[in-house]
C-alpha cells in the first residue's frame, strides 16, 4: 500500500490506475461488516434500497409493510461495543400510520435525482407517491391501474421530470412530476412490466423487462421501442471491429422476416436500409420487422412495428435490470434462473455464462454492480454473490440473510454493499476496517470516541 | 469458490479415455481433417453421445443434455460460446426440452437427419400419404434453422420454398413429433426430437427418483463410486446421464475426499 503511495508520488503509477487499484482490492475484501450495522424499522421484508446520487450519503429503503425509512450512511446515531460499532438508526419512518402513506407493500422507493429534497414510492397499492423530505409530506400521487412493480427516474436528466412506472398493466407510464399529470404511455409488452430503467447513456432512452420475458428499448421522444432483445441474436464475447462483423451477419442467416418470399431475405436487406435510411447499422436491420407490408393485414404506424415482434431475452419473466454505467452492457436477470449481458449498441447476448442455480421468482429483484463494471452483485435466494462480469465466475458469497434476499446497492464512494431482504434486516457488507489502533488510543486518553474529532479538533 | 466440476471432470475423463479412441473409429459425422481441431466442448459431446445409454424399446439417436457440458467442460462461458458457433456451423442442433426452465437437448445434425428418416420410414410403413412435406422440412427449414423456435408465418414461408404448402401439412409435422406448440404462444412452434416422450418423462423422474434417494440418506451425501453402480427405476437413462446432468445443473455437487469424490445434494 504505502508503495504503491510512493509510486504515485513519483509518477510512476497514473492517480486513476492507482484509486482503480484500491477500489478493486477492496472490493475483493468485502465481508459482513464488523464495525457498521443498520438498524431496520421494517416490519415487512425490504424490498427496494437506494443511496442518493448527489451526495451518497442517505440510503432509502421500502418495505412491505408500506414503510420508508431513512438513513445516513456516513454518520452513525450511535456506538457500541465500546465504540466498535456504528449503529445506524433511521432518521425518519414512513408507515401505514401516516395520513398520506401507502396501504400496501412497498415496491420501490427511489430518490429525486437532482437533490434529496423529494422522493418517490410505487406501491401495491395503485398509487406513486412523491414525498418531500424535509417534510415528510406527499406532494403529488398518481394512480396507476394496475400494482406498480417498479419506478425509475433518470440520473442524467436535464430536461425532463418523468418518472417511469411498471406495473401489472402491460403499458409503461410515464409520470410527470411538474405537470402532475401522465405524459405518455409506452405499449408493446404483453404482459405485465416488472423492470424498469432509464439508460446510463442517454436521459431519453428507456429500457423495460417484462414477465412475458422481452426486453425492451425505448426513445420516448418516438412511438414504439426501437429495440426487442432477442436471446438468439448472439455474439461471440465483445464486439468485433466493423470489418468482421459485416462479414458474420451475411453469413448467419436471420429469421425471414418477409412474408412469402424466403430465398431472398438477404438480398432484401441492404435494400431495405436504404428505404427506411434511418442510419442503423447493418446489424441492427435485419431485426426491424417488415412483416405488415404485403401480407395484408392493417398498416401500422412504423413506430409500433416493434409490438409484433415477440422475441424473448429470457424462458420466464425478466425480473432484474441493471445497466452499466458506461452505457454499453446490460445485464438482465430472468425468472428462468439465467443472468445475460447484453452488448446495447448491437442488440446481441454476449453468452457469458453467470453460474446461477436459482433466482427467485414472483418478485423483482435488484442488481448493483461495480463502478468499473468488473464485478455485478446479484441477489441469489437467501445469498448474494458477485459475479465477474465477463467470465461469469463467482467472486464472492455473502451468506448472511435469513430468508429471501431482494435488493443490494453498491456505494461506490466508500465500496460497500447493503443488502435487504425477507427477513426484515438491511446488512452492510463491507471492506474490513482495521480499528485496533484508533481504540487503543480512545482508551488512553480515557475519552469516548465521537463521531468527527481527532487530534486537532477542539 | 468452490472447485466441484475440475476433479469430477478430472476422474469422469481418466475413466472414460480409453472409450474415446472407440468412439472415433465409430464417430464418421465429420471428415478427417475436422478431427484434428478440437475444441473442448466438441471432445466431451463426442465422448457423452458415445456413452448415450442404449435403450431397447425406443429407437433414438444420442442426445446430450446442456447440462451435462457444464459438469464436464470447466469454462461454462466457453460451453455456450462453442456451442453457438458450433449451431452456426450446422454442426449440431439445440433443442429446448419441456422438461424443467432451461433444458436443453444437443443432438449431432446426423443424427438429427437420420432420426427425422427414421420417422418418416415409420409413417410411410403406416401408409400415410403426401410425405413430401418432410422432404420440404429437411431440406429448407433446417438448413436455415438457427433458432430453436419458429413462427408459424415463417415457416409456412420456408415450406413453401418446396412446394405448395397447406395446414395439414404443418399437422403432419406435429404429428411426427418434429414440432411442438408453444403455449404461451399459438404462433410459435418448437423444434422437437421425435420419438422423445418416453425418455423425457424418465428424464424427470429419474431426476426426482436420484434427489430423493439422496435426501434420504442421513448425511444427503454418497460416494461417487458405489453412487453410479446403481440402477434407477423408473428412468431407462443410466445413472451417469443423470448425474451428470444433476451436477451441471447445480442440484449436485461433488466434493474430493481422500478417499474418493462424494456427491452430496446441494443446499442453496
Amino acid at each position: 500500500m504505502w508503495k504503491e503511495i510512493r509510486d504515485r508520488e513519483s509518477g510512476k503509477v497514473r492517480p486513476n490506475l492507482f484509486t482503480s487499484r484500491i477500489r478493486s482490492n477492496r472490493v475483493a475484501a468485502l465481508q459482513l461488516s464488523n464495525h457498521k450495522e443498520i438498524v431496520s424499522p421494517h416490519r415487512g421484508s425490504v424490498n427496494s434500497l437506494q443511496v442518493d446520487l448527489t451526495e451518497g450519503r442517505y440510503l432509502l429503503s421500502g418495505a412491505s409493510d408500506a414503510s420508508i425509512a431513512v438513513y445516513d450512511v456516513q454518520s452513525a446515531t450511535d456506538y457500541e461495543g465500546s465504540g466498535l460499532v456504528a449503529r445506524h438508526k433511521s432518521l425518519f419512518v414512513v408507515d401505514k400510520q401516516h395520513e398520506q402513506g401507502h396501504k400496501y407493500a412497498i415496491s420501490s422507493a427511489i430518490w429525486y435525482p437532482i437533490d434529496t429534497g423529494l422522493f418517490i414510492t410505487g406501491s401495491y397499492d395503485h398509487y406513486i407517491n412523491v414525498w418531500d423530505t424535509n417534510a415528510t409530506q406527499v406532494v403529488t400521487n398518481f394512480k396507476m391501474p394496475g400494482k406498480v412493480y417498479r419506478i425509475a427516474m433518470s440520473s442524467l436528466v436535464t430536461s425532463h421530470m418523468l418518472i417511469a412506472a411498471g406495473t401489472e398493466d402491460v403499458q409503461v407510464r410515464l409520470c410527470d412530476i411538474a405537470s402532475g399529470a401522465f405524459a405518455h404511455t409506452l405499449s408493446g409488452h404483453r404482459d405485465g412490466v416488472m423492470t424498469v430503467e432509464w439508460s446510463t447513456s442517454s436521459e431519453w432512452v428507456l429500457v423495460t423487462g417484462g414477465c412475458d420475458g422481452a426486453i425492451r428499448f425505448w426513445d420516448i421522444r418516438r412511438a414504439g421501442c426501437f429495440r426487442v432483445l432477442d436471446q438468439a441474436h448472439s455474439q461471440l464475447g465483445r464486439r468485433p471491429p466493423l470489418l468482421e462483423r459485416s462479414a458474420t451477419n451475411k453469413g448467419s442467416t436471420s429469421k425471414s422476416l418477409l412474408a412469402g418470399q424466403s430465398s431472398s431475405v438477404k438480398s432484401r436487406a441492404p435494400q431495405k436500409k436504404i428505404a427506411h435510411g434511418n442510419g442503423s447499422k447493418q446489424s441492427a436491420v435485419s431485426r426491424i420487422p417488415n412483416q405488415v407490408k404485403g401480407s395484408g393485414r392493417q398498416r401500422l404506424h412504423p413506430g409500433m412495428l416493434s409490438s409484433r415482434d415477440r422475441a424473448t431475452a429470457h424462458y420466464g419473466a425478466v425480473i432484474g435490470l441493471k445497466a452499466t454505467e458506461d452505457g454499453m452492457y446490460l445485464l438482465s436477470a430472468g425468472s428462468d434462473s439465467r443472468l445475460r449481458l447484453w452488448d446495447i449498441e448491437s442488440g446481441c447476448n454476449t453468452l457469458v455464462n453467470f453460474e446461477t442455480v436459482r433466482l427467485q421468482t414472483g418478485k423483482a429483484i435488484q442488481l448493483a454492480i461495480t463502478q468499473d463494471s468488473a464485478h455485478v452483485f446479484v441477489p441469489c435466494m437467501t445469498a448474494v454473490k458477485a459475479f465477474d462480469v465477463w467470465s461469469g465466475k463467482t467472486f464472492l458469497t455473502f451468506r448472511g440473510h435469513y430468508e429471501y434476499v431482494n435488493c443490494c446497492w453498491y456505494n461506490s464512494q466508500d465500496q460497500e454493499l447493503y443488502t435487504g431482504g425477507n427477513d426484515r434486516q438491511i446488512l452492510v457488507w463491507s471492506p474490513s476496517k482495521m480499528i485496533h489502533d484508533e481504540t487503543d488510543e480512545w482508551r488512553r486518553k480515557g475519552q469516548a470516541p465521537a463521531q468527527d474529532q481527532d487530534n486537532w479538533s477542539d | 469458490m468452490d472447485k466441484s466440476s475440475g476433479p469430477s471432470t478430472g476422474r469422469k475423463r481418466e475413466r472414460e479415455e480409453d472409450a474415446v479412441p472407440e468412439s472415433e473409429d465409430t464417430d464418421q459425422t465429420l471428415s478427417l481433417e475436422e478431427n484434428f481441431m478440437f475444441t473442448d466442448t466438441l471432445v466431451a459431446l463426442r465422448i457423452m453421445r458415445a456413452q448415450f445409454p442404449h435403450i431397447d424399446k425406443v429407437s433414438i439417436q444420442p442426445f446430450i443434455l446442456r447440462s451435462q457440458l457444464y459438469s464436464s467442460v470447466k469454462d461454462r462461458t466457453q460451453v455456450d460460446r462453442e456451442l453457438e458457433s458450433l449451431r452456426r456451423e450446422r454442426v449440431l442442433c439445440i433443442f429446448k426440452l419441456n422438461t424443467g426452465q432451461d433444458d436443453h437437448a444437443i443432438m449431432f445434425m446426423d443424427d438429427y437427419l437420420n432420426q427425422i428418416d427414421w420417422v418418416v420410414k415409420r409413417m410411410e410403413a403406416k401408409n400415410q400419404d403426401d410425405l413430401a412435406v418432410f422432404e420440404w422440412f429437411r431440406t429448407h427449414v433446417i438448413h436455415s434453422k438457427v433458432e430453436p423456435s419458429i413462427g408459424h408465418q415463417e415457416l409456412c414461408s420456408l415450406l413453401s420454398s418446396g412446394g405448395n404448402v397447406k395446414d395439414e401439412h404443418v399437422s403432419l409435422l406435429i404429428n411426427a413429433g418434429l414440432l411442438t406448440r408453444q403455449l404461451i404462444d399459438p404462433n410459435m412452434y418448437w423444434f422437437a426430437i421425435p420419438n422423445i416422450g418416453s425418455i423425457l418423462k424418465g428424464l424427470s423422474q429419474g431426476r426426482k427418483e436420484l434427489l430423493s434417494f439422496l435426501n434420504r440418506r442421513k448425511y444427503k451425501e454418497m460416494m461417487l463410486a458405489p453412487l453410479e453402480k446403481k440402477r434407477l427405476r423408473l428412468s431407462s437413462l443410466d445413472m451417469r446421464f443423470h448425474l451428470r446432468d444433476l451436477i451441471g445443473s447445480g442440484h449436485l455437487k461433488t466434493t474430493q475426499t481422500p478417499s474418493g469424490l462424494i456427491v452430496r445434494v446441494s443446499k442453496d
